[in-house]
């Protein structure tokens, strides 16, 4: 029993890894449409990877071992956060050691590594991109947890299988609506997209994570993108599943499956027209930007009070 | 084996210690060794108690001498043995630091040093485990008034006046803990521990004893609004020192109030538990948010203890709104909560304080903007300072993670004790904010670490600067280890914390987490699962092998050598980012709380094309300081200058007021 469970995480941790890359494409490829642009190809970013982990690195002679270590705490944290999301692909398991708060303080590890690898090289760009990249996260840290809640409160359990057990199936109230909003506004700012992070640019001005990790190159460089990309796929399968509940059942049928890559598709297409709509928003309007989100994590609580 | 043996063991460790050590006026060093290594002889032999009693349940024992109204009698439940062995093993390691860390105060009053260190520890060994009231006033006063004349030890004039601010705040607190005290011996007939009780008193009684006592214990716990002494006290005292009260003489704050609210007073009303919670979350917040802005470590680390203690009492207060709802099995997880924090803060914001220690060892400063690139000169002490910053920011898979999950679990589960929508609120609300808190020090650490330890030099103080001797990075590895432990054995630390806890519940209310199952840390309030460090760090595991595995795919490649990138320009020290800077967004986003006040001044003399001299300084006005000491401190010099008038001096008015107040009596005395 408890190993048929470590074995469902490895899969999921190992499925989600190869996937990723497609996703983040996908997005770029939505955008590009919705921009007018005929953009890289879905899998571009599996060539840059490849590239860029048979590269060799420059480093600079001011870093220490963190430097050095960081790529791969983060990107064991990105593949950790895998293994223990909720695919509802995979049913029949009592006993699952993935707690919500687990999934989180992984990718609080993962920041707080890839913050101490900014300040590391002593430029003032990773100290700066660190320096916002920390400050968003306590932003942004009260609001995911109040947005979690308005399903974990209806599942009485912070356990994630818990949790996809309790929304799966059912129908979808004005609470799942609001939670849902405040959810997405947080996937924008946790995946660093436009308004509160610019993935696309390296204007000094603007960047956050590209700030953090202008110093890398080669090898880390190409981990750093590929645990980004992993992460932005679990953020986007924790989405689908437990705030668009609007699935049969929990299970592994054709139709599951359908619903699942659907809700996917359609949740990578609302970031790339989001980020297509929107423009960069101040970094001191982000505080209120995600303030929205947690009124509307409080609302979804209220008005789900049964 | 006698307990009394080992407990009189400990005694006369300690008595050995003060007696002998004036005697080694002349002889600096041997003083040195022979008073620390008394002491770490006395801790040890306090955890030596703690263990016996873990294992043999309860000791009570009365010492021979006694005097009138003063028994002194000692009880050893395991709720003492809980604090007991704490304190012992912080000071342990402690005393072992100070060893080495010692000799930078020989020509600074060394006897007298190390004479009050050891009545520090005694008297906090004391504290946890009298059974008497008069008895633990008088031990409790002895360890405030020698923390007092240590955090003095340094002779300086911000040091003296944080001393003597420490010695009012600490003195209103005694009075109001004395207060709570005699109302209980008057309500229950008696001085003993094991007889205070106030089941017979009225409700007036109980809830003045309860708030006397969190006002009380609440001062030397350091919650804001009544921490304004902490922040100041801590730091100005010798390294060694601040670890202790930092990491063990709050503690003994949490201890009387675990003592009051588990056992004399009773389940409480709700608001009880209500007010604690209000209270600690304003400490956890603000706590946090004054250390990330602070860029003094000691100070930071002093405001980060305010932040947990905030933690800590979040626990107290949601365990005692459980036990009012009649929910002991949920009370039980907080109070595990509670106490599970209360050991593992000690063990890393000592290793904190070791580490801060060790780099003002080295560099003679405790601002951190002359810091950076210590990590190349201090590489034991940056590993271990690195493993204290991962545990105290709650990143698995130290202990700090395990505490706070386990506090997430207790708030999660509030709103079966409140219900309705304002239980969800309540508890959502204080869940995102321990998420704050939690986020908050994240930064502050990042920050504290980045700008100490990483990037270049920044001062010509730091580039001198030595990896410290091995007796003080003993020490701090041992802490290392211990918060690693902690953490990933936490199923057994919850036994432990049964046993502590088990006296006070009802019958099998908390053998829920008495007999978990090795790799996994349920609660009752979950209906399946819990929290699983051996899985998460199998997932974690098999996340480095995987990278390793894509890193070395096509070989391990070549690492070329380059300077940062800074825009083509050679990078110097002055291009990094600096902790004022770090800190910067989060001091504009809640400037609401923060208020601060930037001061620019330039230099006009210099060219303003090539470069001017520009000097920029940041003050953080502190809110309570404003709101309540300010109008208190107007208030009490507008009554003494009212006083001041009345006493003028003069014996003539003097018998004229006595005059008055005769002839008031005597008409009020006879107007039947």
């Amino acid at each position: 029993m408890f190993l048929d469970n470590i074995m469902v995480l490895f899969v999921k941790a190992l499925f989600l890894t190869v996937m990723a890359p497609l996703v983040a494409g996908l997005i770029k490829k939505c955008k590009a449409i919705l921009q007018n642009r005929r953009g890289p190809g879905v899998f571009q970013l599996y060539f840059d990877i490849a590239k860029w982990l048979s590269k060799d690195s420059v480093i600079s002679p001011t870093t220490s071992w963190i430097f050095k270590v960081a790529p791969f705490i983060y990107f064991a944290c990105a593949v950790g956060a895998a293994g223990l999301s909720p695919l509802i692909l995979f049913t029949g398991i009592t006993v699952w050691p993935a707690d919500l708060f687990m999934v989180l303080y992984l990718f609080v590890l993962s920041r707080f590594s890839l913050a101490l690898a900014s300040l590391d090289a002593g430029s003032a760009f990773g100290g700066m991109g660190g320096s916002r990249e920390m400050y968003i996260a306590a932003l942004v840290e009260p609001a995911l947890l109040l947005t979690m809640l308005t399903v974990a409160f209806k599942a009485h359990s912070t356990n994630i299988m818990d949790m996809t057990v309790s929304v799966a199936g059912g129908a979808g109230g004005l609470s799942v609506i609001f939670a849902a909003a405040a959810f997405f506004i947080i996937l924008l700012a946790e995946t660093g997209r436009i308004p509160v992070d610019n993935p696309d640019t390296h204007l000094e001005l603007t960047m956050v994570h590209e700030g953090m990790i202008l110093e890398y190159s080669g090898r880390r460089l190409g981990l750093i993108v590929w645990a980004s990309a992993i992460k932005q796929l679990v953020l986007i399968v924790i989405f689908s599943t437990l705030f668009l509940p609007w699935t049969p059942a929990i299970g592994g049928g054709a139709s599951q499956i359908a619903w699942f890559v659907g809700k996917i598709l359609l949740t990578a297409g609302g970031l790339a027209l989001s980020e297509t709509l929107a423009n960069k928003m101040r970094l001191f309007k982000v505080p209120g930007f995600l303030a929205v989100a947690g009124l509307l994590a409080l609302l979804a609580i209220v008005a789900g009070v049964d | 084996m006698e307990f009394s043996l080992l407990y009189g063991l400990m005694l006369l460790l300690f008595a050995t210690g003060l007696l002998i050590t004036p005697f080694l006026g002349e002889k600096l060093k041997v003083a040195n060794v022979f008073a620390h290594g008394i002491a770490i002889l006395g801790s040890l032999a306090a955890v030596l108690c703690a263990s016996f009693v873990f294992v043999n349940g309860a000791q009570a024992m009365k010492l021979p001498f006694q005097l009138t109204y003063m028994a002194f009698s000692v009880r050893v439940d395991t709720l003492s043995a809980y604090f007991l062995g704490i304190i012992g093993l912080v000071a342990a390691a402690a005393s072992m630091y100070a060893i080495a860390y010692g000799k930078e105060y020989f020509k600074q009053r060394f006897i007298l040093m190390a004479e009050l260190y050891l009545a520090f520890i005694l008297s906090m060994l004391l504290v946890v485990t009298v059974n008497h009231v008069f008895m633990f006033l008088v031990v409790w006063e002895v360890m405030s008034v020698t923390s007092f004349l240590l955090v003095g030890q340094e002779n300086s004039q911000a040091s003296t006046k944080a001393a003597y601010l420490y010695l009012v705040m600490t003195h209103v607190g005694t009075a109001f803990i004395m207060t709570a005290f005699l109302l209980l011996a008057n309500s229950s007939g008696s001085m003993e521990f094991t007889a205070l009780r106030v089941l017979g008193a009225n409700e007036w009684t109980r809830n003045i004893v309860f708030l006397c006592s969190f006002i009380g214990f609440g001062m030397k716990a350091g919650i804001i609004p009544l921490h304004v002494w902490l922040p100041k006290a801590h730091p100005a005292a010798p390294t060694h020192v601040s670890a202790l009260m930092s990491g063990v003489m709050l503690k003994t704050a949490i201890y009387g109030m675990a003592r009051f609210y588990l056992e004399f007073l009773g389940i409480g009303p709700a608001w009880w538990g209500g007010m604690i919670l209000l209270f600690a979350a304003i400490s956890a917040v603000l706590g946090v948010l004054y250390a990330v802005v602070e860029h003094d470590i000691k100070s930071l680390l002093a405001y980060s203890s305010v932040e947990n203690i905030g933690l800590i009492l979040l626990g107290v207060g949601a365990g005692m709104v459980f036990m009012s709802s009649g929910l002991p099995v949920l009370a039980g997880l907080a109070w595990a909560a509670a106490f599970f924090h209360v050991f593992n803060h000690a063990v890393f914001k000592a290793l904190l304080f070791f580490g801060a220690g060790a780099v003002v060892h080295a560099t003679h400063t405790r601002d951190m903007e002359h810091h950076g690139g210590l990590i190349k000169v201090m590489p034991y002490t940056s590993v271990f300072f690195l493993i204290g910053s991962a545990a105290i920011a709650a990143l698995p898979p130290f202990n700090g993670f395990v505490s706070e999950w386990l506090l997430f679990q207790s708030l999660f589960a509030l709103p079966m004790a409140l219900g309705g929508i304002g239980g969800k609120l309540v508890g959502a609300i204080l869940i995102s904010l321990l998420g704050l808190t939690g986020a908050l020090a994240a930064a502050c650490f990042v920050k504290a670490y980045g700008i100490m330890f990483l990037a270049k030099s920044r001062s010509a103080l730091t580039e001198k600067a030595v990896e410290v001797p091995g007796l003080m990075l003993v020490p701090m590895g041992f802490m290392a280890l211990l918060c690693l432990v902690l953490g990933v054995t936490a199923p057994k630390i919850m036994v432990l914390l049964h046993q502590v806890l088990v006296a006070f519940f009802p019958e099998g209310a908390i053998d829920g987490f008495a007999s978990p199952q090795w790799f996994i840390l349920g609660t009752a309030a979950q209906a399946s699962g819990g929290l699983s460090l051996p899985v998460l760090g199998l997932v974690f595991v098999a996340g480095i092998i995987m990278a390793i595995i894509f890193y070395l795919y096509k070989g391990a490649g070549k690492t070329h050598v380059g300077e940062t990138w800074t825009c083509g320009i050679i990078p110097n020290a002055r291009m990094e980012y600096t902790a004022t800077g770090f800190s910067g967004p989060i001091r504009r986003a809640f400037g609401k709380i923060l208020r601060p006040r930037t001061m620019t001044v330039i230099n006009a003399n210099t060219s303003p094309y090539s470069g001017r001299r520009i000097v920029y300084e940041v003050h953080i006005s502190h809110v309570v300081d404003e709101l309540v000491y300010q109008p208190l401190n107007r208030y009490i010099v507008r009554l003494s200058q009212f006083m001041k008038e009345i006493q003028t001096g003069s014996v003539q008015l003097y018998i004229g007021y006595i005059m008055a107040v005769t002839v008031a009596v005597l008409i009020w005395s006879t107007r039947w």
